[in-house]
């Protein structure tokens, strides 16, 4: 039944060739931007990763070999924010990627009404200034704000929580707050790619008796595939990396609970006694470390 | 009389000559990064207005750019060393000041042969912009150290601001309870997690976090535990009230949560914008350790320098512009304080007329004058280079402390912290 | 039953996501102490607050650059990012592959360490405080043409043929028959990059240091720098930044969500 769906969506792939010269002139489409990006990405990186060889303050700078690296491995902040970006990672982005799927899944029925209006309200928040939204964030969650009282009056709660207080409320500030900014900017991403599945195929499948459940595992999430999986690339990449919200709802606190890898790097570039050498250092063992988990990803996820 | 005549002409081109001579300057350009269009770009422009009248071929071009971008295009651009979109005069933070001298050494220049006379400006400011006995910084505002208290809350509870001045913490903490339970105030609100207050309560003691070689001085240094201490106690007896963030800190008083505050001068430019309150308050100096040998009723807190950048074009212009204005005119500081409020460490300011106008919201009370006296008692500290290293561990020190950690486990652990920054 | 959840289900997220927007304009038009107070209720300061940005600071040249430099940066990445990651899929081969791995890998390094070569860089270039300097880095990024790759796996390849054997060239397949097809991936693409180049923060503020190429992220900066930040004037400035965005994401917002599927047959 749902299989004659499936090998027409496959069937899709089929009368199609790449000989040589096609292989050839593909090249050219792919060479502009491959090229921009080793001119202004990877040659600065592998400028850092010698900048991470070097010891030293400031603009004074000396040869160190793998001394940044030594040190990190002993360094209590350095280890706390890697705690953290990971708590991040494991709690936040399943959370924000199935919330984004399926309010993509409901956006795109078009006999929905006032869709409009619905695609365009969860998008604002990752339009949002920063500026703005940390400092409603902050003020909803004090211990007298809005959150607090809404939860006593529920019942739910016998005192109030001193959210910015504690390590791990901190952290769920943060986990909420990232998935409250950046949903909609991954349903935007399903939603565009819903798009290119023909509706006659979701007809079909009614018609042969397919569940609303089997629609979206045997047929939506199939095709959205290849985005699911940039998407989950991308935010792996970014949880990793994060550092508006940490520095601005939270400022890294209470006690660096909070505190991101990219916060620290910045701290240590900008706040600190400048070290770029070691700064640098870091900034690669995040690398490797984004590197290996987007690999795995790719791995499991990426198929033609 | 013909040799007379020829005598005056001479005389006359002579005379000529060496007034077009004097203004014989090139065309320059300075400019100028700081932050802050009501006080010091403000202050800035004045100053510009009057050097234009003695030196017309001289532009002064104020740019606003915040603090920390100030620091991360400093940072940037001299580790680059790509330095041509740098300006040529920069406002300096003093927390950060010795930190950037002794990280780009060359990048800054240096004042001491200029002309300036240090001399004139408030002992503490001079002491934070100078590296091994070299002056970088023309001191600017002044982050003395006050205590704004809301009089008519202390009278309900029998006090005036009298009972709160030159008094030591152990005063402030019985009066306080007082006014506590019989208005059900507080006194105080500072930021959890940071350690503004305590630095402002440390340095009042003539200590800082490092010794005189250097090093940490933190586990060992009693006046930081005897600070800690009293800071727990006015938590405890609710005297203070911590929030959160900076905007729950201006509105806890902004909203009149709590009648008072206690941080450098400039947090008055947050409470005068309250209409409700004015004529409601009154600034005294700080309490004092009373069990510390050396304690002041004095402190101060944030606080910013001007500085000249090496890579200026002119760099001669720049030093002597600030000279002419902010290290050598009463007329500028005169002119910048009715209308910004902006208060200064230039010392003999304080005498002027200006500085003596009672001001109306405080209830006439003559706080220019009253805050230029206590900047000259302010006790001299060195910030030294790992100033924002120091701070964070003794913040996450604190904030351990108050959730109940033993106060020698998180010194100890903040002293390791900071040693092992230092290296 | 289902249909009356999935309204209040979207009810509910949406007040949740407009509601610090709403917060915001609020904001705006009060006095900067009422707005600490918390009050929901629009003031009457809206002009007052107008007046002081405007006299504080240049809004519209602000403006003005920061829609230049996101215009331009979206165009020319939309093209580049796009054409490569048609051609690392439609002519996919182990090379090809290989490659997109590697320009996956030039996404992972937090952007604050490799910031200072880049300056070097764009300083002996000699494209400090130019569009080039600001467009030059995001133009080709390994998310765009990653994203490109991933959507032009689901382009019906028939098409292809079928254009060649119409005697269309590969390049004209590609503008003839990708780009109108995948209207809706560079719909999506176009209002994130947009509002990516508009909010980008740290690279504008190091290659444009001259006051005249300001962005608007910069001005909004300035204003938390004061000693009293006036809350007013700062939630107008943002919500007046915000509207860029809005407005691009409005008008393409029909194109990535309601398609045009159907026409490939």
């Amino acid at each position: 039944m749902l299989n004659s769906t499936i090998k027409k969506i496959k069937s899709y792939k089929k009368g199609f060739s790449i000989n040589k010269k096609h292989k050839m002139i593909g090249w050219f489409f792919v060479i502009p931007g491959a090229l921009l990006i080793f001119s202004f990405y990877f040659y600065p990186i592998i400028r850092a990763f010698i900048l991470s060889l070097q010891g030293g303050v400031g603009s004074n700078l000396r040869f160190a070999g793998l001394a940044n690296y030594k040190r990190l491995l002993q360094d209590g902040l350095f280890k706390q924010s890697m705690f953290n970006v990971f708590i991040y990672l494991i709690l936040q982005v399943p959370i924000m990627l199935s919330l984004a799927l399926i309010l993509a899944g409901i956006l795109n029925d078009k006999t929905l009404k006032f869709r409009s209006f619905f695609r365009t309200a969860i998008f604002v928040p990752c339009a949002t200034s920063l500026v703005s939204y940390a400092i409603i964030f902050r003020s909803m969650f004090a211990l007298d704000g809005f959150v607090n009282t809404l939860l006593m009056n529920l019942n739910i709660l016998g005192e109030p929580i001193n959210w910015l207080g504690g390590a791990w409320t901190a952290r769920l500030l943060i986990v909420i707050g990232l998935t409250w900014r950046w949903t909609g900017y991954n349903m935007i991403f399903y939603l565009a790619g819903l798009q290119n599945i023909d509706p006659a195929i979701y007809e079909a499948a009614k018609i042969d008796g397919a569940s609303a459940w089997d629609r979206m595992t045997k047929i939506t999430i199939p095709i959205l595939k290849p985005i699911i999986l940039l998407t989950t690339i991308m935010s792996t990449n970014g949880t990793l990396q994060i550092f508006d919200e940490t520095q601005n709802l939270t400022s890294g606190g209470p006690a660096n609970a909070t505190l991101s890898v990219s916060q620290y790097i910045y701290r240590l570039s900008f706040e600190y006694v400048p070290r770029f050498g070691y700064a640098a250092a870091i900034a690669f063992v995040v690398f490797i470390i984004v590197a290996v988990l987007s690999f795995m990803q790719l791995k499991v996820g990426d198929e033609r | 009389m013909k040799k007379n005549l020829t005598l005056m002409f001479l005389m006359l081109v002579m005379l000529v000559g060496f007034s077009t001579m004097s203004f014989a300057q090139e065309d320059a350009t300075i400019t100028v990064w700081c932050w802050d269009p009501n006080f010091n770009i403000y202050a800035m422009e004045e100053a510009a207005d009057i050097y234009k009248d003695t030196n017309p071929d001289v532009t002064i071009d104020v740019q606003e750019v915040a603090w920390e971008d100030i620091q991360t295009r400093l940072s940037t651009s001299l580790s680059a060393n790509q330095t041509e979109d740098l300006p040529d005069i920069v406002l300096m933070q003093d927390n950060a000041l010795i930190k950037n001298v002794s990280s780009f050494p060359n990048a800054f220049y240096d004042l001491s042969d200029s002309n300036i006379d240090f001399d004139k400006f408030a002992d503490f400011k001079v002491e934070l912009t100078t590296v091994d006995g070299r002056n970088y910084g023309v001191p600017f505002d002044n982050g003395a150290a006050i205590n704004a208290m809301r009089v008519d809350v202390l009278e309900e509870a029998g006090y005036t601001i009298e009972d709160f001045t030159d008094i030591t913490w152990e005063e402030f903490i019985e009066k306080g309870s007082d006014v506590r339970e019989k208005t059900g105030k507080p006194l105080l609100s500072a930021l959890a997690g940071e350690s503004d207050l305590l630095m402002v309560m440390l340095q009042s003691t003539g200590n800082w976090l490092f010794d005189d070689s250097g090093e940490p001085y933190i586990t060992e240094n009693e006046a930081l535990k005897e600070v800690i201490r009293v800071y727990q106690e006015l938590l405890e007896k609710k005297i203070l009230v911590q929030v959160n963030d900076w905007d729950q800190y201006i509105s806890s008083f902004q909203s009149g949560t709590v009648a008072g505050t206690m941080n450098g001068a400039w947090i008055i430019g947050s409470i005068v914008p309250v209409e409700e309150q004015a004529g409601d308050w009154r600034i005294t100096n700080i309490p004092r350790f009373g069990s510390i040998e050396g304690a002041t009723n004095y402190s101060s807190q944030g606080g910013s320098s001007w500085m000249v950048m090496a890579s200026s074009e002119n760099p001669e212009v720049a030093a002597d512009f600030l000279n002419q204005t902010f290290a050598g005119s009463k007329k500028l500081y005169e002119t910048i304080l009715p209308s910004s409020g902006a208060l200064a460490t230039y010392l003999p300011a304080g005498d002027s007329e200006v500085y003596n106008e009672p001001h109306p919201y405080f209830g006439g009370q003559k706080i220019y004058s009253d805050i230029t006296d206590f900047a000259s008692e302010v006790p001299r500290v060195k910030y030294g280079i790992y100033n924002y290293e120091a701070r964070d561990a003794v913040s996450t020190a604190i904030t351990q402390i108050m959730q109940g950690q033993d106060m020698m486990d998180s010194l100890e652990e903040a002293q390791s912290t900071v040693e092992f920054q230092m290296w | 039953m289902l249909r009356t959840s999935k309204y209040l289900f979207l009810i509910i997220i949406s007040f949740l996501s407009l509601f610090p927007l709403f917060w915001m304009f609020v904001a705006a038009t009060n006095k900067s102490v009422d707005v600490l107070a918390g009050t929901l209720i629009p003031g009457t300061n809206l002009l007052e607050n107008f007046k002081i940005l405007t006299a504080n600071t240049n809004l519209y040249r602000a403006m003005w650059n920061s829609f230049k430099y996101a215009a331009v940066t979206t165009l020319a990445s939309l093209l580049v990012s796009s054409l490569a990651g048609y051609g690392f899929e439609i002519y996919h081969d182990r090379g090809k592959d290989f490659l997109m791995n590697i320009l996956l890998l030039s996404m992972m390094v937090p952007f604050a360490v490799i910031m200072v070569p880049l300056y070097m860089l764009f300083g002996n270039l000699g494209l400090l405080n130019t569009t080039a300097g600001f467009a030059l880095p995001t133009v080709s990024t390994a998310f765009l043409i990653f994203l490109f790759r991933q959507s032009s796996r689901n382009f019906p390849h028939e098409v292809i043929e079928a254009s060649r054997l119409d005697g269309l060239s590969e390049i004209g397949i590609f503008f003839r028959m990708f780009i109108p097809i995948m209207r809706s991936t560079y719909a999506a693409a176009a209002v994130i990059t947009f509002m990516n180049a508009w909010n980008n923060y740290l690279w504008p503020l190091i290659i444009m240091q001259k006051e005249s190429a300001r962005t608007m992220p910069l001005l909004i900066s300035n204003l938390t720098a004061g000693y009293t930040i006036d809350y007013g004037v700062l939630m107008l400035a943002v919500g007046i930044s915000i509207l860029p965005t809005l407005i691009i994401f409005l008008a393409l917002q029909k194109n990535f969500a309601e398609g045009v599927t159907g026409s490939a047959k």
